[in-house]
């Protein structure tokens, strides 16, 4: 087993623009630490239609209202305007951001614990068996425990294709008797995630699955 | 919608406004049965809280926070983003009453 960089097509040098945004890390940096109910208010409004803050305010309470904890409440605000600024781009692209977006998260928080060791875009490859024609959204490459992981930003995007890549990836690495961990980050409830992958026939059980609520997984 | 609404009114509020999202949600045919699957897990998790709390004064800014709700997921147009919004839209009513999702 073995990574590589991902061939820089036409596709992926659209892509890496829109990764590069500075407003992707900033997002990204925000949200690693927020708690759940920030994750979903970015949710929502990077969702949503409504551009006025005052309206996301009052449909977070629990984070904007009087009672609201205030060491939390400089982040929300920064979340907020992040937030408004990703919906702010336009339908197209702000689907692209938002992917980006998880990716990014993904990766800060896996780059806590192993560093340079994460990289982005990559493929893997495995003596006598055709690349994938898609990359690996973050691979995290140890000898001896390298981790493949997919990046969606919501529940509906898990599909047949993810969980066949994944398993097949899992499944060459212990043909060659290497340890390969394969996950789905989904930045979407877990209840809404299981509901998804309980409709899926592709092979899954070893696929490992980090929601909204437990991101921090990634790092610890 | 004054605060002296019970977490009840507002979790049935909320389920209103959801059917209505349900129905755009339906009109992707190839996902019919997954926002279905989707719709019931999420109104079996408000129907829990309901069991545990419906009677329970809603706390200040929780009624208005989910009539906002209900009003942003009242501009969805798109089926596409009607199915987003069948996953975020419980998720906003359980943060706003303090609920774990």
């Amino acid at each position: 087993m073995r990574f590589q960089d991902a061939a820089k097509d036409a596709r992926a040098v659209v892509y890496a623009g829109i990764q590069a945004d500075p407003l992707v890390a900033r997002a990204a940096a925000l949200l690693a630490d927020a708690t759940v109910a920030q994750r979903v208010l970015a949710r929502a409004v990077m969702n949503g239609e409504t551009t006025d803050p005052d309206a996301w305010r009052t449909t977070f309470p629990t984070l904007f209202g009087p009672d609201a904890d205030p060491a939390q409440r400089e982040r929300s605000e920064a979340i907020l305007v992040a937030s408004l600024e990703v919906a702010d781009r336009g339908e197209q692209v702000r689907s692209q951001v938002r992917g980006a977006l998880v990716e990014e998260i993904t990766a800060q928080l896996l780059r806590r614990r192993s560093g340079p060791l994460v990289k982005r875009e990559r493929r893997i490859l495995f003596d006598g068996v055709p690349a994938e024609i898609h990359p690996y959204d973050v691979t995290v490459e140890r000898p001896g425990g390298s981790a493949a992981l997919d990046c969606k930003w919501g529940a509906r995007g898990i599909n047949a294709d993810v969980l066949h890549q994944l398993d097949d990836a899992r499944a060459h690495a212990a043909d060659e008797s290497q340890s390969l961990t394969v996950a789905l980050v989904v930045y979407d409830a877990a209840r809404s995630c299981k509901v998804r992958l309980a409709r899926q026939t592709a092979p899954h059980a070893k696929t490992g699955l980090i929601s909204l609520e437990t991101l921090e997984r990634l790092s610890g | 919608m004054s605060d002296e609404a019970t977490v009840g009114d507002v979790i049935e509020r909320a389920l209103g406004a959801y059917e209505v999202l349900l129905a755009k949600g339906e009109a992707i045919e190839d996902e019919w049965s997954y926002v279905n699957d989707l719709a019931t897990a999420w109104r079996d998790r408000l129907g829990a809280v309901t069991a545990a709390r419906g009677a329970e004064a809603a706390a200040p800014g929780v009624s208005a926070a989910v009539d906002r709700a209900c009003e942003e997921i009242g501009l969805i147009a798109d089926p596409h983003r009607a199915i987003d919004w069948l996953s975020t839209f419980p998720q906003v009513v359980l943060v706003a009453l303090g609920e774990k999702l």
